[in-house]
């Protein structure tokens, strides 16, 4: 292949290491105004009078939004496809606010200051409810119910504050317990940890020239976002037009509907552009984490290691709204119990529950993280229970090429999934070579002494998906310019991962171009073909594949006319850096005479392809990974001293895009389990809103990582391609934990592994 | 009340006329970092005292260091003078205090006059002994540091101009240690330990610990345990008991008392020790 594997530059690395205005913000209307968001301070509370006169007295106000004067439609603000399998549990404005932070009301002012007057001026009465502050209480009888509106729809359980809840069996745990000569039990706990894009969430929401609302928004999903607020504000979908520019960073938060609706129903009353932004406080206290959860996992073996039942009990935290909460949750087993596929007995089950608390939603590795951190570390602990190497009883477990699980069937977006057979599977390879790469067998259970420093080894392994089978659809229009060039339309979300650019690889691949030929034009509801967005590592598989196929039909009609310039007929043609060439006698015609010839001269058609393409299967990406660390047994420091994570994601497109996804997957993981966490006051607010107290890694922090792909030919993927933005972030947590109780003999199951708390667990065992 | 007003102080007296001209409602710029961090609301002019005379490093008679108060820590710390200084204690602990951005606009004046009770340099300058002084109406005044953290200094500076931090030669070694939650972040726990010996004894010592969440503050007990003793590796961890008993510790959001206690014992002896290893009785 000439330009697929290759490492191309990002096609829009240019503008943004230049500093080009390519980012939502970058765009100065005339007439701007500024949009504000009240907020709730407290937990739980009825607003029983809201007055906005002194507000809007003020001059330069331009108009206050709040429950009293906005259209009340039940929506969610997950941006997912269709049906929605998140709850409709969210209004523009309510009467009732449920977590610190929530919408009171908006502002539209003709300045920023102005704005934040105006918020200081409205006056609102609260009555301050009992809150649910512990997802533990939630469904505790008496507890206070948080969504007694009549209105919401889609609720598990409303009156037990239980927003989704799975039940899933297979075979028969209990005999698959008693069967088993070896049962450990574990459960492990995932705080609120937050995305932090470098970007906050903002958007400018204005009018068009013939009164179409443009949204100008960073999203990952352009195209959720003109039918969430199509159906919030009731307007007509073909009134709204979604623009995504360049986005600094989303890694699930920007699958969000939080700002859009707010902007545009403010940009429709004031009738000027209107431009909103969250602070970084907001981004901790108003967008989304990721859900909080206890995951309690209990594996049942056979003497000789081979996993005999797994049952995994999940209780999800999904603060006040119930955004993903249902399919955040399957996620947890559907992504990765299929892993350990011999296992004939399963039980997966669990409950997302409603809190007075911070919302969470989506966020990079969509609930098989807290997952793979119970299951993992439970993995661990069997293998010492059975005197194995962990590694080997990975090995023995793990889910081959050509095999399936029926958790692929049982469990899939917010309904059943449908039966998949794995076909492309390197992963006892990535754990070989992880191994190799980590020391493993020079290092595990030597407790290698530097000072007060003990070092040790731990690895864990992960799978995830590409796309949502039968829901993910993604299309792409190729288009062949005169000059022999092309123009590459996608609805496709480039978050900063650079599918851009991964996408203009597989058509430059089809089309016998260097990728400079292809020009990408991407997310824009009024001038891209449908795609469901960035999200549930869908974009090379599903995009991807809609690329290939229409680069594909493109080359068809390149082929009819180069045949007829030729002579020769189309099947004996091909395209080859950038001519049409007789396989046969070798004769070539430059594709700029093609295209200048369809145009202008002989049968004249612009060549132009669109196509679609839906996930007909899901296929996982494998990984394994191996930390080495170093614990501090005076002072509770942990240090990675290195991380090795080897992934299988088929073919890789670009492999320093991909290795980049599994390396920048790595660090935001190691983040979570050395010191990310949203501290939460007794009334419910978040207590360290802010970078200085809220630490994520910086390039200082990043250990010796090696991120290493070991490809394979997934047959349904284009050019073998699957997936690779999200897996990278299961390992770390269990990785680590591992290794720390390979270190000094400490299991820790709560992270971030903060000082405090390995000291307190060394302390306690000794 | 928005900033209205931007003055370029060309010298420390107008610098001072300006601050005392604003009653309370002026504040004095050189990093600008705690502005950035949270101006108070009341602030009307900023009064930039950058080319106010007051950089400069400069080493002194008695080999003690003069820095002056608008020097960047990131000019501290790839001075050649702080290199010379103490074996370059002072561009140890330099490293260890925030990002280099930061570094490259924060001043160790704004540090001294901040004082933030999780900040290294405190510390440092606690166990150090540093001096520093300042210009008000009347007169210029100079006080320890140490002494200088018991008045009411940010009232002090409301009306008067920090311009130079003088550190004294010392013959022996200091140490510095932090622990922090990750590259750049403020410290859960820090100290500075000094160490002079003579005829195998500790002739002097000096122990701060800050952070606690508390401003740095020196023990003397555990100076006084360590002084005409010969500094063993048992003395130094009692050293490090010691300083557990005798800090006061407290909970923040960052770390428990519980926990700085448990972990004072380990950071003070490991200051200690890699004085004693650098000090190697020539003091």
């Amino acid at each position: 292949m000439k330009v697929v594997g290759k490492s191309v530059r990002k096609v829009d690395g240019i503008p943004l290491a230049t500093g080009q205005p390519v980012f939502t913000l970058d765009v100065d209307l005339p007439g701007a105004a500024v949009g504000k968001v009240l907020r709730s301070p407290y937990a739980h509370a009825e607003i029983v009078r809201i007055d906005t006169k002194k507000a809007e007295e003020l001059p330069g106000v331009l108009c206050i939004l709040h429950h009293g004067n906005v259209p009340r439609t039940p929506y969610t603000t997950a941006g997912q496809g269709w049906p929605e399998p998140s709850p409709y549990d969210t209004f523009l404005f309510d009467k009732k606010v449920r977590f610190v932070g929530d919408r009171v009301a908006a502002v539209a002012a003709i300045s920023e200051e102005i704005a934040d007057e105006a918020l200081r001026l409205i006056e609102v009465e609260y009555r301050e409810l009992p809150a649910v502050l512990d997802p533990e209480e939630a469904t505790a009888p008496g507890a206070p119910v948080i969504h007694d509106e009549e209105d919401a729809r889609g609720i598990h359980d409303p009156q037990r504050n239980i927003a989704a809840a799975i039940d899933i069996r297979v075979g028969d745990i209990e005999r698959g317990f008693s069967e088993s000569d070896v049962v450990v039990e574990t459960t492990c706990e995932f705080p609120y940890v937050q995305h932090v894009p470098l970007e906050p969430h903002c958007v400018v929401a204005y009018l068009d020239e013939e009164d179409r609302l443009v949204i100008r928004s960073a999203t990952q999903v352009p195209f959720h976002v003109r039918r969430i607020v199509a159906r919030a504000l009731g307007l007509p979908l073909s009134r709204i037009r979604v623009v995504k520019p360049r986005i600094g960073g989303g890694f699930g938060t920007k699958q969000e509907i939080i700002l859009e609706d707010v902007a545009a129903a403010l940009a429709l009353r004031v009738r000027r552009p209107v431009v909103m932004k969250y602070t970084r406080a907001e981004e901790f206290t108003s967008a989304r984490t990721r859900h909080p959860m206890k995951v309690r996992v209990k594996l049942g073996a056979k003497k000789d290691g081979r996993i005999h039942a797994i049952e995994m009990d999940v209780l999800s935290n999904t603060g006040a709204y119930g955004t993903h909460s249902l399919t955040v949750l399957s996620n947890v087993g559907s992504k990765t119990l299929p892993l350990y596929n011999k296992a004939p007995h399963l039980w997966f089950h669990g409950k997302a529950v409603y809190t007075n608390l911070p919302v969470a939603g989506a966020y990079r590795g969509y609930g098989a993280t807290q997952g793979y951190f119970a299951l993992e570390v439970a993995i661990d602990e069997l293998a010492e229970k059975l005197g194995m190497d962990p590694l080997e009883l990975r090995l023995k477990n793990h889910i081959r090429a050509g095999e399936s699980s029926p958790i692929f069937e049982k469990i899939g977006e917010g309904r059943e999934g449908k039966a998949q057979v794995v076909k492309s599977c390197a992963l006892a390879e990535c754990i070989r070579e992880g191994a190799k790469r980590i020391g493993w067998y020079e290092k595990r259970g030597k407790h290698l002494w530097d000072g007060p420093w003990v070092h040790g080894v731990g690895m864990a392994v992960a799978m995830q998906g590409s796309g949502i089978t039968d829901i993910d659809m993604a299309a792409a229009t190729v288009v062949m310019n005169e000059d022999g060039t092309f123009r590459l339309l996608v609805g496709a979300t480039d978050l900063g991962t650079g599918s851009d650019t991964i996408l203009a690889q597989i058509a430059a691949e089809t089309l016998g171009v260097p990728v400079e030929a292809i020009s990408v034009y991407s997310s824009d509801t009024d001038f891209t073909p449908f795609d469901t967005g960035a999200y549930a590592s869908s974009t090379t598989y599903v995009s991807g594949g809609a690329v290939l196929r229409a680069a594909r039909e493109v080359k068809r009609r390149i082929l009819e006319v180069g045949a007829a310039i030729l002579g020769d007929p189309p099947e004996d043609l091909d395209l080859a850096e950038s001519y049409v060439v007789s396989k046969k006698t070798g004769k070539r015609v430059p594709l700029s005479e093609v295209g200048h010839r369809a145009m202008y001269v002989t049968d004249q058609k612009h060549i132009i392809a669109t196509a679609s393409f839906v996930a007909p299967e899901s296929p996982p990406p494998f990984a394994a990974f191996f930390a080495e660390v170093a614990v501090d047994t005076e002072t509770g420091i942990v240090r990675v001293v290195r991380f090795v994570g080897v992934a299988d994601c088929g073919t890789p497109i670009n492999p320093a895009l991909a290795e980049g996804q599994l390396e920048g997957a790595i660090v935001q993981g190691i983040g979570h389990t050395l010191y990310e966490e949203m501290l939460i006051s007794s009334r419910g607010g978040v207590r360290n809103p802010s970078l200085f107290d809220y630490r994520i890694p910086t390039a200082a922090d990043v250990p010796e990582i090696e991120a290493v792909l070991i490809p394979t030919d997934e047959p349904t993927g284009p050019y073998g391609a699957k997936s690779i933005g999200e897996i990278g972030i299961n390992g770390p947590a269990p990785a680590i934990a591992n290794a720390i109780y390979d270190a000094v003999g400490v299991r820790l199951y709560r992270i971030p592994f903060t000082p405090e708390r390995v000291l307190r667990a060394l302390r306690t065992r000794s | 009340m928005a900033i209205r007003r931007y003055h370029y102080a060309r010298d420390v007296d107008e610098a001072l006329s300006l601050l005392l001209a604003y009653e309370g409602r002026g504040a004095l710029l050189a990093g600008g970092v705690d502005l950035a961090r949270g101006p108070g609301t009341d602030v009307e002019g900023l009064i930039d005292i950058t080319a106010a005379g007051l950089g400069g490093i400069s080493r002194d008679a008695k080999k003690g260091l003069v820095i002056g108060a608008t020097v960047t820590l990131e000019e501290i710390r790839t001075s050649r003078e702080a290199r010379d200084y103490l074996g370059g204690f002072l561009t140890e602990v330099m490293r260890h205090v925030a990002t280099l951005p930061l570094r490259c606009m924060a001043t160790l004046g704004g540090a001294v006059v901040s004082a933030h009770p999780w900040a290294d340099i405190p510390t440092a300058l606690i166990a150090l002994g540093a001096e520093v002084a300042w210009r008000n109406e009347e007169r210029e005044e100079r006080a320890p540091l140490e002494e200088l953290y018991r008045r009411p200094f940010r009232a002090i500076f409301r009306r008067a101009v920090l311009t130079e931090v003088r550190l004294p030669a010392w013959g022996g070694a200091f140490a510095f240690e932090k622990v922090s939650r990750n590259a750049g972040d403020i410290a859960l726990l820090n100290c500075a330990c000094g160490l002079g010996v003579k005829d195998g004894k500790v002739a002097w010592a000096r122990v701060a610990v800050g952070a606690t969440p508390y401003r740095a503050a020196r023990l003397t007990g555990v100076e006084e345990l360590l002084v005409g003793e010969s500094p063993s590796a048992e003395l130094l961890a009692e050293a490090g008991r010691k300083a557990a008993a005798e800090a006061k510790v407290g909970d923040d959001l960052r770390a428990s008392a519980e926990w700085r206690r448990a972990v004072i014992p380990a950071l003070v002896r490991r200051a200690l020790e890699r004085a004693a290893r650098e000090v190697k009785g020539d003091a």
